[in-house]
């Protein structure tokens, strides 16, 4: 087939939006710290490693995941800031707010990505489908001041292939007849969901760009690819398949929590402490979901990064930690070691289950289940009404009584350390705070 | 497809559905559907599932588990028809606003700033004092604003003059400020929060 024949003819059956914040966790800091624009920027301060960095710090080198002294030397004159990750969910709970007063249908992707199903939404904004994302983008710019990239196509696969294509700031439409003009510039392993692998098996049959994939017959796709790759090939052709799941997610494989701390610390109980804090807080995500864990596995990182971990299986779904506690503690003995200094902990609750379908075996107590039910329900009470980890457990303690970090990376975020009368440090407004002194 | 049965049996299905949602706090199973309403049959629960959902009593997620939709507030959806008289007090209260509401109007679009100087005492605001800043809003004449001018942020009455947009301050100490070269409106200045206490 020749290459500049069209894909499809008719330009939108579907329109399907992809929407991603350029650079989302330092834009939300200059956002709220209007002095920073312009300026490079990174965030994760408190675990010593980048965990995001505005354009002008990657600009430098900066990469994520680099160490914050490395970065440093790459560009001196980089601004490091604690995260706060209460003030981005503000942020991104908003984006999702402005994105559903243009259409019901939006997939809250990721805490910075969204789908939005714009079919037929033409007539309610008497304008075409590239125009209304436009009309998106730009109040995402006024009202949260943040800037973001969307991509307007036919399918999620070529909207996401969009909203890459014009980073930052970018709007990319691709109506049915100019498909294979844009993914011919794409190379394959960039589309979504082709991993190094499969665009490695591509390019033996001589696929480089994404219009080589979609260029191949069903035959072929059937033959050499799985069901995953020939949805991606009917969504580069413009066949939607992927639906905008606009369900807020409900649904959890696993759940786990982690935390780093400084300086390393080689004190026992400070660490289980950790373990211990980790343990209580994705149980208590797990009971918000009504969901309870078959499977436990403990994580330690050393200092030098060495990691080491352990999987407990457990007699019964459980999202109690006065009943996982036990096997958390044979988890943790049976990895650590006194010789070493830790930095970080991690727990993750595996083989979650409905809490409404676990079966009871013959041996266990109900009466002794039902208490225990009952206690946990008051501890989600309570900390509705005064914020998380009013009730903790003991061996949580040491975890608690100690700042997380100490010396230069200690700093909090503002938000929590600028309170405003009435506000605890457990509980603040559902508001962000803009940092201009006036 | 005609439905032979009855609206007053629909109205009892609803109610115990309803029941069974309020007693439990979660919609019932398809066997459990069957065992409320005397049916055996799964594919019957499931035309009688889709005939709720018709209804718009009862949704289906993509699993095709049952999710409640009016069902889950009788009260509202039932209640004032069914039982003739809705409670006065309720009625009464359906007029009225939230202090969210009151104070927020754009919710996506507000921010909270403390302010620390004391340019705008006249008008009310102080240090300490917290502000609500909505950024959606076309300023007016009159506003009082969040601005950028000539590099420095400020609050100040936006005034709108014939010579161009002069920002005034409500303290006598203060001298209103001429744009030089750039004014930024950042947000339009809605509320003033001060708590006691």
């Amino acid at each position: 087939m020749a290459n500049d024949q069209p894909i499809t003819l008719s330009s939108w059956p579907r329109a399907i939006l992809h929407v991603d914040v350029d650079a989302f966790f330092t834009s939300c800091e200059q956002a709220i710290h209007p002095e920073l624009k312009g300026k490079p920027l990174i965030t994760g301060k408190e675990r010593g490693i980048v965990a995001a960095m505005s354009y002008e710090a990657k600009a430098k080198g900066v990469v994520r995941g680099m160490r914050i002294f490395e970065a440093k030397k790459a560009c001196p004159r980089l601004i490091a800031l604690p995260s706060d990750y209460e003030t981005y969910s503000l942020f991104s709970v908003r984006m999702f707010d402005i994105l559903r007063r243009f259409s019901p249908d939006v997939e809250e992707y990721s805490i910075d990505e969204a789908f939005v199903d714009l079919t037929g939404l033409r007539r309610i904004h008497h304008t075409g489908y590239p125009e209304i994302s436009g009309q998106i983008q730009e109040a995402v710019q006024k009202e949260l001041d943040l800037s973001v990239s969307c991509g307007v196509s036919l399918s999620k696969v070529l909207a996401k292939i969009g909203s890459k294509l014009n980073k930052p700031h970018g709007l990319v439409a691709i109506p049915g007849d100019r498909i294979h003009v844009v993914i011919a510039q794409v190379p394959v392993e960039k589309v979504w969901g082709i991993g190094p692998n499969t665009s490695a098996l591509l390019r033996k049959f001589g696929v480089t760009t994404a219009l080589d994939f979609a260029r191949k017959n069903e035959a072929f796709v059937q033959k050499h690819l799985s069901k995953p790759y020939q949805i991606i090939w009917n969504e580069l052709n413009g066949r939607a398949v992927l639906r905008v799941e606009t369900e807020a997610k409900t649904e959890y494989q696993s759940i786990s929590k982690t935390r780093t701390f400084t300086p390393p610390s080689g004190d026992k109980e400070f660490v289980f402490g950790q373990v211990s804090k980790n343990l209580e807080n994705a149980c208590i995500k797990a009971r918000r979901y009504k969901l309870a864990a078959r499977r436990l596995l403990i994580f330690l990182r050393r200092q030098d990064f060495k990691e080491s971990g352990a999987e407990v299986k457990l007699d019964r779904p459980s999202a109690y930690p006065s009943e996982l506690m036990g096997p958390a503690r044979i988890g943790f003995e049976s990895i650590y070691r006194p010789e070493a200094l830790y930095r970080l902990t991690g727990i993750v609750l595996a083989g979650l289950v409905r809490r409404d379908e676990i079966q009871h075996t013959l041996f266990d107590e109900p009466a002794q289940i039902e208490r225990m039910q009952r206690i946990y329900e008051c501890i989600d009470n309570l900390s509705d009404r005064f914020g998380k980890h009013v009730v903790l457990h003991g061996s949580s303690l040491p975890a608690n009584q100690q700042a997380q970090h100490e010396g230069d990376r200690g700093d909090v975020p503002q938000r929590k350390t600028e309170l405003f009368k009435g506000e605890t440090e457990r509980q603040r407004l559902g508001m962000p705070v803009l940092k201009i002194k006036v | 497809m005609s439905n032979p049965l009855p609206a007053e049996t629909w109205k009892e299905r609803i109610e115990d559905i309803s029941d069974f949602y309020c007693r439990n706090g979660r919609m019932p199973s398809y066997s459990e559907i069957g065992v409320l309403l005397g049916i055996k049959s799964k594919n019957a629960v499931s035309k009688v599932v889709d005939r709720l959902q018709k209804l718009g009593a009862v949704a289906r997620d993509r699993r095709g588990r049952i999710l409640p939709r009016s069902i889950a507030r009788p009260l509202r959806v039932l209640g004032t028809v069914e039982a003739g008289f809705p409670s006065p007090a309720e009625e009464e209260l359906v007029d009225t606003l939230s202090l969210d509401d009151f104070l927020v109007k754009n919710r996506q679009a507000s921010f909270l700033l403390k302010v620390s100087g004391d340019s705008m005492s006249g008008a009310g605001i102080i240090a300490g004092d917290l502000v609500i800043v909505d950024r959606s809003r076309t300023p007016k004449n009159g506003d009082i604003v969040i601005a950028e001018v000539d590099g420095e942020w400020t609050m100040k009455y936006l005034k709108k003059t014939a010579a161009g947009v002069v920002l005034v301050p409500a303290n006598p100490n203060y001298k209103p400020i001429k744009p030089k070269t750039e004014l930024k409106v950042a947000g339009v200045v809605t509320a003033v929060v001060r708590k006691y206490g």
